[in-house]
């Protein structure tokens, strides 16, 4: 499904080029619950960043699903990645100003979902989640757990084929943390949703399937998660 | 979607109160501007455009060059009318018309007067009703007006003179104490936008001059319209009139005489000719006001980018998420424009409600029926959809795109800065929005400050206390005359009373031809001014040398006094060599006894013309009565009943010296007002701009500042710090505002023949007011940013 190829990302600055990764090569398959582990400054965010083509490598090649990310324009890259993958984010990061149901409702708008399927979908969602009592409310009035439930619904509306998570559970105490990984694991073990994670957490790594380790922009260790 | 962005929209709009009251605060106060200046031109160009046959109808007026420059008069001579009817063949109509003023009494049933009044009349030919299609209501537009000695009425004057209009037709009124007049025809009432605001219209065949032959006296109450035939451009009338003036102005006139045909649209805009209805209104000034309406727009435009960019920062989370979402930046810049349309739609109807408000005041400020009726004018609502597609597209267009164009990776960890290029572009815009602001500030202090000169300059002669009443000028009154003098030269209080055709300033003059020393023809006309022997005295006027007018009870001229100017335009510097040379001056020929000083002969906007002064008994119009102040109440009550004695049959009317000459510069104190409140407008918005910018820079400098404080500042030094960027601003503004303003200013002043000599003061005192200004808001502001904790600021990470 990824295909990741010399990947390369640096910044110069007055000459000197400071590196962010270095020769990141790998594959990810359909299905594959990923960890990526590191310490501060090893490149994982900015690695999640390229893989959700919110970024771009300075060098190297990216093929997602067969093509190649890195020579699509603009418009194409949008339309892959609306297509494909969801987010979730450490911050939650919900728009404020839109209430529960809106926000679960926004990717879909994008994706010009038809006005029936869009409200099934969010129904449905909601359902999922047991939030159909909160679906007013806004991002405000949640506990920082509910924030979080709301912004995977939101990643998972779109019927992504792959989830991005930068510290999903970076924010949370830890039992919240728990019912979202939990929740992660069975989306990839029911749905075969392909997930992404970066995260700290040796216990967050374990319900993964495999784990990259990076270390000053480098793959230090792929190592497969045995049960 | 869109509803959703509308939605989000007034959410967002909501969360952000502050700055959305100053958007809406400063878009709608101008807007209304905008709609306050769009009602007033669109009623000034829609002067006299009711006519059917509007674009076929011009306006024969008079222009003459002379060796000192170039007149233009509205007037044309009285033969012009038959002579033009008959020697121009692709003219539909030709029609002369004949402005006059005088008293009007009807009588009831039993032949008692029951009403006298002193009306404005017009003696109009038949044709003239073939060009201007009136609204008869009774009567025939072709007929009515052919026999001599008829008239036809407006249907408000018939029903003031008759209590009902249907009444009117076989009546009969009676027109300056001459002939009777039968009625035979009412017509609807002119509209007030019309520079001939006919009430009533007399036959011209009852005018007592139309059989004048001379080609050589103009006169501004005689005008003359024509129609062009169908198909026919008004450039062909080019050639026959060229043979036309060879045909006619056969003996040998001063200057060259030129007629020009002036269309029907710019009679109400063009300023060199003005019209019966007294009103003109001239291009430049509505283009003035064209330009500060498109400013009022540009500073509230300004205000929105400035305030829109600069919170940009804190949406830049939003766009992040957005985009992650698979938004495209099209979509979003749909999203912002819409809230932009939201918050224009909103200011908009404020708009029409402060238009509503302010309006009745505009109305009497300019005297005029304006009214904002969306209903009954839809051009209003075009003009109104324009505006706020212009307002919502150009101020939204570029806060849209930047924020469209953040990178979502970035935007999304609140990484986003703005960088120097917007802060740039938000500078310019501030220093263009206070550019315009000082530009428009100079603009009104220069005018204020020339009012005020033209209001103390000295016009050469007296004008306080002094009361001009008319009086009639039939035979019969004639020979009342020395005992009305003497009698009101008897009262208490009067210092002195003179018969005359006008007063020294009026914007009524006559211009004439002369010859000078028997031998020369002067090159130039001269204005005349008719009086008797008391006319220094009253008005204070200086004689140079020679000696005054003697006392003449004659109809005829027997000798002059001329002013400095038409000596000097005679080349002669020495006023003595004047003394004793003859003027020939309509057929009589008199020998120059005086010399006066130079006074204003019309207002302060032009220059002092050559004059030259007369006794003729049968010319007067007025009689000037010059008091002691502290008894004018008084001297005035009996005056009028001295007056009333001798002319019962007629109407008394007086008015004022001073007021009259105050009269002449109400375009000047129109224009006046019009810029402080303009002015005004355009210091608040620009104020409330700089007010929302500062509030948002301190907001984005609160850490900064703290730390700042944490180190050591002090809460002046930090206020201090946040004034000097705006300071530079601001100073930058005036540099630029200041060239603009001149070469607009110069340009305005240069229409006066009195002028104030343009100095640094109006400049320096805009820099002033804008520093103060800036100085204030800024300081307001910063220091209640400065005085915060900084421990409050810094906690947040």
């Amino acid at each position: 499904m990824i295909q990741l190829q010399n990947i390369e990302k640096y910044y110069a600055n007055k000459g000197m080029k400071s590196y962010i990764l270095r020769h990141v090569s790998t594959t990810i398959r359909q299905g594959e619950f990923v960890s990526i582990m590191g310490p501060s400054g090893a490149g994982k965010s900015t690695l999640l960043n390229i893989l959700g083509m919110l970024e771009e490598p300075t060098y190297g090649t990216y093929e997602f699903m067969g093509e190649n990310v890195v020579s699509l324009n603009e418009r194409k890259r949008i339309e892959l990645y609306r297509n494909h993958i969801g987010f979730v984010f450490q911050a939650y990061h919900l728009i404020d100003e839109m209430t529960v149901a809106e926000n679960i409702e926004a990717p879909l708008l994008y994706k010009k979902v038809g006005a029936a399927e869009r409200k099934s979908r969010v129904a449905e969602m909601l359902d999922r989640f047991n939030m159909v009592a909160k679906k007013d409310l806004f991002p405000g009035q949640l506990s920082g757990g509910q924030q979080q439930l709301v912004g995977i619904a939101r990643a998972l509306a779109a019927q992504p084929l792959l989830i991005l998570a930068d510290e999903p559970t970076g924010n949370l105490q830890s039992a919240q943390a728990l019912q979202i990984m939990d929740l992660f694991r069975k989306l990839n073990e029911e749905e075969n949703i392909t997930i992404i994670q970066v995260t700290h957490s040796e216990v967050n790594a374990g319900y993964g399937s495999r784990i990259l380790h990076l270390l000053d922009g480098v793959i230090s260790e792929d190592l497969q998660v045995v049960v | 979607m869109f509803r959703l962005n509308l939605k989000i929209a007034f959410r967002n709009l909501w969360k952000n109160k502050g700055y959305t009251l100053i958007n809406i605060a400063g878009l709608s106060i101008g807007m209304t501007g905008c709609i306050l200046i769009y009602l007033f031109i669109s009623y000034q160009l829609s002067f006299d455009q009711q006519y059917q046959n509007k674009d076929r109808i011009y306006r024969v007026v008079s222009h003459a060059y002379y060796a000192g420059g170039e007149e233009f008069d509205r007037g044309v001579p009285l033969p012009l009318a038959p002579a033009m009817r008959n020697d121009f063949g692709m003219l539909e109509q030709v029609a002369a018309l004949e402005g006059s003023f005088g008293m009007i009494k009807v009588k009831d049933s039993k032949g008692n007067v029951k009403l006298k009044t002193l009306e404005k009349a017009f003696y109009a030919e038949p044709g003239f009703f073939k060009i201007f299609d009136y609204k008869w209501l009774v009567g025939n537009p072709e007929k009515a007006l052919t026999a001599p000695n008829t008239v036809a009425l407006s249907k408000t004057t018939a029903a003031k003179f008759f209590g009902d209009w249907h009444q009117a037709v076989g009546k009969t009124i009676n027109y300056q104490n001459d002939k009777d007049l039968l009625v035979t025809g009412v017509f609807a009432d002119v509209p007030q936008n019309n520079s001939n605001v006919i009430a009533i219209a007399i036959s011209y065949a009852g005018f007592k001059h139309r059989n004048e032959k001379r080609w050589g006296s103009v006169a501004s109450s005689s005008e003359c319209y024509i129609l062009l035939k169908e198909g026919v451009k008004v450039s062909d009338l080019e050639g026959p009139k060229k043979a036309f003036l060879k045909k006619y102005y056969v003996e040998k006139t001063i200057g060259k005489p030129d007629h020009l045909f002036q269309p029907l649209k710019d009679i109400h805009t063009d300023e060199r000719f003005g019209s019966f209805s007294g009103k003109k209104t001239s291009k430049n000034e509505l283009l003035g006001l064209t330009v500060i309406g498109v400013l009022l727009l540009l500073t509230a435009c300004i205000n929105f980018i400035n305030l829109a960019t600069a919170q940009a920062v804190g949406r830049s989370k939003e766009v992040g998420v957005r985009k992650v979402m698979g938004s495209g930046k099209k979509q979003l810049m749909i999203q912002f424009l819409t809230e932009t349309l939201v918050l224009t739609l909103i200011a908009l109807l404020l708009a029409c409600v402060f238009t509503e408000i302010v309006l009745p005041g505009m109305s009497a400020l300019f005297k005029e029926e304006i009214t904002f009726n969306l209903l009954g004018h839809p051009v209003i609502f075009v003009f109104i959809f324009c505006m706020v597609l212009l307002v919502g597209v150009l101020s939204g267009f570029y806060p849209a795109m930047i924020m469209s164009g953040f990178s979502p990776a970035l935007a999304i960890k609140n990484k986003i800065n703005i960088g120097s290029g917007g802060n740039t572009i938000r500078k310019v815009l501030v220093i263009i929005q206070f550019a315009i602001t000082i530009v428009l500030v100079t603009g009104t202090l220069v005018i204020v400050m020339q009012m005020k000169f033209m209001r103390e300059k000295s016009l050469g002669f007296t004008s306080s206390a002094i009361a001009l009443i008319n009086i009639p000028s039939d035979s019969l009154s004639r020979q009342k005359y020395e005992i009305l003098k003497a009698r009101i030269k008897a009262e208490p209080g009067v210092t002195a009373v003179s018969f005359c055709s006008d007063a020294p300033s009026s914007d009524d003059n006559t211009n004439n031809a002369f010859a000078f020393d028997s031998t020369i023809d002067a090159a130039f006309q001269a204005n005349t001014k008719v009086v008797d022997d008391d006319y220094l005295k009253t008005f204070g006027l200086k004689l140079l040398a020679g000696r005054y007018l003697a006392k003449s009870k004659s109809d005829t001229a027997r000798e002059y006094v001329v002013n400095e100017t038409l000596l000097k335009k005679l080349d002669m510097t020495n006023v003595q060599d004047a003394i004793g040379k003859k003027i020939l001056f309509g057929g009589i020929r008199g020998p120059v006894v005086g010399v006066v000083r130079d006074f204003n002969n019309l207002n302060l906007r032009g220059a002092i013309s050559p004059m030259i002064m007369m006794t003729r008994n049968d010319r007067f119009e007025i009689i000037a009565v010059k008091m002691n102040a502290q008894q004018i109440p008084a001297v005035m009550k009996n005056i009028e009943k001295i007056w009333n004695d001798y002319y019962f049959e007629q109407v008394y009317s007086a008015d004022f010296m001073d007021e009259r000459i105050s009269n002449y510069y109400t375009g000047e104190q129109l224009m006046g007002t019009l810029f402080k409140v303009f002015a005004m407008t355009i210091i608040f918005i620009s104020f409330i701009g700089l007010f929302g910018l500062i509030s948002f820079v301190a907001t984005q400098r609160t850490k900064e500042m703290a730390i700042r404080k944490v180190l050591g500042a002090n809460v002046l030094e930090l206020v201090t710090m946040l004034n000097t960027s705006f300071i530079r601003m601001i100073l930058l503004a005036n540099l630029i505002a200041w060239p603009v303003a001149y070469i607009f200013i110069e340009k305005w002043l240069s229409g006066y023949a009195y002028r104030i000599p343009l100095n640094i003061w109006p400049f320096a005192a805009s820099m002033l007011i804008s520093l103060v200004i800036t100085l204030v808001t800024v300081s307001l502001r910063s220091y209640q940013a400065a005085k915060t904790n900084p421990i409050n600021a810094l906690k947040y990470e």
